[in-house]
């Protein structure tokens, strides 16, 4: 007998819902390379729900309440539909499409939400939604991938916005997942038998999607909706870690790409702190933004063991870290030119420029320090010299960026790079213009937090 | 229940005896009488109007209190209209029965009903062929495949009722619910723009996930409103419901006035009202010409909402729509009309992903500059990922990305270099956020420097144009006393308190843009 069947008559036998999750996921196993074949050849369409009923009442006799066992078995049939739809790209790859996949998963998806609103549905089985939810995600992209691969000329040329179209599965699929997570939300039995507890797995799933299709604005809604509910939701800490670990990266990447980088440093960091030790793609991603957050709030960069687990990453940052670190602003500019594409592609270019404040801080405090001290007064420890002539910090940046001989430099630009850095509290002192000089304060306060 | 029961409803149940369409499945309209009579019974208010199978007499009428009699001629013409005889293919039993309603109430409301000759008047099935034959002739896409004849202006019996089931429709369209950003684009915006030929049975098909005639009607609404706000992406389905050539397809103009006023378009476009592109063209001309005359904003917009609409409803899409956008864009952006410049950016950005030419450059630039003003850092980085790398070397390119970059990093310094050297009518956009940036600046002056600074070196820095100009600025914001003389020259005391009160202006100012219609 077909695997699936057997994972569903197990899962309803014994009230597990990954194992009925397990029934309902539409891929082959390594152990059962065959596990969606011998479904399919369970029956056939004209007597595809007929069988299921014979099987799950006679063979397997499992007792289910009349209207529950009907939706199971629409759910099934539309599920060993999509299932044919998906053995097409093996029996015959010509005639396989996403497009129809995703088409008949939707009716998978459809009826599994009719299920829980009419057909009480309990909650443990709850995991069923998340998987289908998971692989409609999933269609959905193949198939917006296959429709733009045949060419979509035709369409394009018709209307003037050409970004619309191109992902209109998946944008149906997140109607569908949205209607998902309302009947998450919504759910108003006692919480113990609450589909809420599905809540933030489906806000992840469309979290996903919206990313997808460039429609970060509308992940703002869920965020609200949730925000309105939080009375009524349990704690953060009673879900999943794993719905909340991805739920608070997602949180932080919207945060983020508001340039609130305080407010998503709180929730990367949350993140960063749960997630599993072992899941290194998701270390990578949250690190993705949790350095150029760092960056920004506390001029931190990121350590070499921090980042020798993830060398897509060090390879990323490394070489604008080091241009940071010694105040190299050439090497510094030519780092993000050099990762332009990279970084705004990943939307990290905006946070990453603003290294440059450090990457000059660097140099301005190398000046400060190669101006020694003061003559000692009567046995007191040195002093620094405070007061700067501004034609030096001049000469630091002809060096910094590595300006010719004949390359004017402005001096009111410098002084205006160091009025910046002296507004956002990187110097301490104040310029005299008059004077040309800086003064900068004594006491090793006039680069804070760097020592000096 | 003063209006009684509708002719056609009424002569319809007393003609048919036999069930003529067994394969009848959508109720045509709702009979709404019905449901504001507290005497009849609820399920008659959804009783489509089809002939019923069951064998009905006249007087079954009878039980329907207070009815209006309606005369001999005018139920038989019914009854002629449903004869199975005179049934035409192509023409669906909706479109038949909303035109014979709206035949018959309109003669009862201008009382005419008596005056009519009924033997005469051709059926409303013919009546539907006909109107369809003369769209077709004049390749007008006026029906828009809806069998409501939209333009009509009459009455319809249940109009209120209809609206009222409009708003909760709107409401409950929940599992066919549609995300934000598709709401309006239900299925298909160019389908919108066909008329089918009168065979067609696609129009039908459409309508059999709808739960009602109405609903459906709405749908159709709606898609013909969006049709007003300009051009939306079709969607994929367009092309698998490739439209039917020879006439079908957008609307031809017919109208040859050079001059227009925009009206928003509430149903399906004239040809009489459209101006085809010669006539466009030579109407940019005199808009050009008006607009350096007269220099009258309020008439050169409305010109140019016509003239864009004109070549949407006629999906003209070419260096001519492209140099229209440009032009409107720019007389925006002089005006410091931002909401209808950024419809016009968003369009021209579709337009370039064309390659139809025009001044992609200028526009990339402008749409940079925009997007620091309205400091939509998501939108920017997107308008980043656009710019290729040839773009990045044209001058005007270069100069917004400079000055996003002196922004990000606050050198004022060099943001006022550029802003005194920008290119194009990029100074326009720039000038919308110049204040805001000055704000900025003063604040970190006040901070950094101690104990002034002459009014002068502010002038110089800040791009203003003078010191006069620079002390009433910065008298705006903060008090008097601040602001000395010594020595003859002007100085600003710097210090906490400007400082502080600078960066409370400064904050105020950076508050988000909210601008109408950003994307």
């Amino acid at each position: 007998m077909s695997s699936i069947l057997q994972d569903f008559e197990d899962g309803q036998r014994h009230g597990s819902g990954p194992r009925l999750a397990l029934a309902l996921t539409p891929v082959d196993t390594p152990q059962d390379p065959d596990r969606l074949k011998s479904f399919y050849s369970f029956s056939n369409s004209a007597q595809i729900s007929a069988s299921l009923r014979y099987y799950l009442c006679q063979t397997c006799g499992l007792k289910i309440p009349k209207q529950e066992l009907n939706a199971w078995i629409d759910i099934l049939s539309a599920y060993w539909k999509a299932v044919g739809e998906i053995l097409q790209f093996n029996e015959f790859p010509s005639r396989a499409s996403w497009v129809r996949v995703f088409d008949n998963w939707k009716e998978v998806a459809n009826l599994l939400i009719r299920a829980y609103s009419n057909s009480g549905f309990e909650n443990w089985t709850i995991p069923c939604l998340y998987v289908v939810g998971k692989y409609l995600r999933i269609f959905a992209s193949k198939a917006d991938a296959e429709t733009s691969s045949q060419g979509s000329v035709a369409y394009l040329q018709d209307d003037a916005s050409t970004d619309f179209g191109k992902d209109a599965k998946t944008e149906e699929a997140a109607r569908v997942l949205n209607r998902m997570f309302t009947l998450c939300l919504n759910d108003r039995a006692p919480i113990d038998e609450s589909r809420k507890w599905g809540v933030y797995y489906m806000t992840n799933l469309l979290f996903k999607t919206y990313f997808k299709i460039n429609a970060v604005g509308l992940s703002k809604n869920l965020l609200r909706a949730l925000s309105a509910q939080s009375k009524e939701l349990p704690d953060l800490e009673d879900f999943p870690k794993s719905h909340i670990v991805t739920f608070k990266y997602f949180v932080g990447v919207i945060y983020f790409l508001d340039e609130s980088y305080s407010e998503a440093e709180e929730h990367l960091a949350y993140a960063w702190r749960f997630c599993h030790k072992n899941a290194m793609k998701n270390k990578e991603l949250i690190l993705t933004y949790l350095v150029p957050c760092h960056l920004v709030t506390t001029h931190t960069l990121p350590s070499k063991k921090l980042l020798s687990h993830a060398p897509r990453l060090e390879a990323l940052f490394r070489s604008l870290c080091d241009c940071i670190r010694k105040g190299d602003l050439h090497g510094f500019d030519a780092a993000m030119t050099a990762g332009e594409e990279e970084f705004v592609k990943r939307r990290i270019y905006l946070p990453l420029e603003r290294g440059r404040d450090i990457a000059l801080r660097n140099l301005f405090r190398k000046v400060f320090i190669a101006g020694g001290f003061e003559e000692a007064k009567d046995g007191q420890p040195p002093i620094r010299r405070t007061r700067i002539p501004v034609a030096e910090f001049v000469a630091a940046l002809r060096i910094g960026t590595h300006a010719d001989a004949r390359t004017r430099i402005d001096i009111d630009e410098v002084e205006c790079l160091l009025s910046n850095l002296i507004y956002k509290g990187l110097m301490k002192g104040y310029i005299a213009r008059e004077r040309g000089m800086i003064v900068l304060s004594k006491g090793g306060t006039a680069f804070p937090g760097t020592g000096v | 229940m003063s209006s009684g029961i509708p002719p056609w409803r009424a002569s319809a149940s007393t003609t048919t005896t036999t069930p003529v369409y067994p394969n009848y499945t959508t109720p045509a309209y709702i009979p709404v009488q019905a449901r504001r009579s507290l005497t009849s019974p609820a399920s008659n208010s959804t009783t489509p109007v089809s002939p019923q199978p069951t064998t009905a007499t006249t007087d079954s009428n009878s039980r329907k209190p207070k009815r209006v009699e309606w005369p001999a001629p005018v139920r038989m013409y019914v009854q002629r209209s449903f004869a199975p005889e005179h049934q035409i293919p192509g023409v669906s039993r909706e479109e038949m029965e909303t035109k014979l309603k709206l035949v018959i109430t309109e003669a009862a409301q201008s009382d005419r009903l008596d005056k009519i000759d009924w033997e005469k008047l051709p059926l409303p099935q013919i009546m539907v062929q006909n109107d369809k034959t003369r769209i077709l002739a004049n390749s007008e896409a006026s029906t828009w495949g809806t069998p409501f004849p939209t333009q009509t202006p009459k009455h319809i019996p249940a109009g209120d009722e209809v609206t009222k089931k409009r708003k909760s429709a709107e409401y409950q369209t929940d599992s066919n619910g549609y995300p934000p950003w598709r709401q309006t684009n239900k299925t298909n915006a160019f389908e919108d723009r066909i008329t089918y030929s009168p065979t067609d049975k696609r129009q039908r098909i459409d309508f059999k996930n709808s739960s009602s005639k109405s609903q459906a009607n709405l749908e159709m609404r709606k898609k013909r409103f969006e049709e007003g706000r300009g051009m939306y992406g079709s969607s994929p389905s367009s092309r698998g419901a490739s439209p039917t050539p020879a006439p079908t397809g957008p609307v031809v103009g017919r109208c040859q006035d050079l001059e227009k006023n925009y009206f928003r378009l509430t149903s399906a476009p004239n040809p009489d009202t459209v101006r085809p592109l010669p006539v466009l063209m030579k109407t940019l001309d005199l808009l050009k010409k008006k607009w350096k005359k007269d220099n009258n904003y309020t008439y050169i917009c409305d010109q140019f909402k016509s003239l864009r609409q004109d070549l949407t409803v006629q999906h003209i899409k070419n260096e001519f729509t492209v140099s229209v956008y440009e032009i409107h864009a720019r007389i925006a952006l002089e005006k410091g009309d931002l909401g209808e410049y950024n419809q016009c950016q968003t369009q021209l950005r579709a337009l370039y992903a064309q390659q139809l030419g025009g001044h992609p450059t200028e526009f990339k630039a402008y749409r940079v500059l925009y997007f620091i003003h309205t400091r939509n850092w998501t939108a920017m980085n997107d308008a980043l990922a656009d710019l290729t790398p040839a773009d990045k070397q044209n001058h005007a390119v270069k100069h917004a990305l400079d000055v996003r970059s002196a922004l990000a990093l606050g050198n004022y310094h060099r943001f006022f270099q550029l802003y005194l050297d920008t290119p194009n009518m990029g100074a326009y956009l720039m000038d919308m956020f110049v204040d805001r940036e000055r704000l900025s600046a003063l604040a970190a002056i006040c901070k950094a420097y101690k104990p002034d600074v002459k009014i002068r070196f502010i002038t110089e820095e800040l791009g203003f144009e003078s010191d006069e100009q620079s002390a009433r600025f910065i008298l705006d914001h903060i008090s008097e006393e601040m602001l000395q003389e010594r020595d003859g020259v002007v100085r600003l005391l710097t210090g906490g308190k400007a400082a502080q009160l600078f960066e409370l202006s400064k904050t105020e100012a950076h508050r988000v843009v909210d601008i109408k219609g950003q994307i």
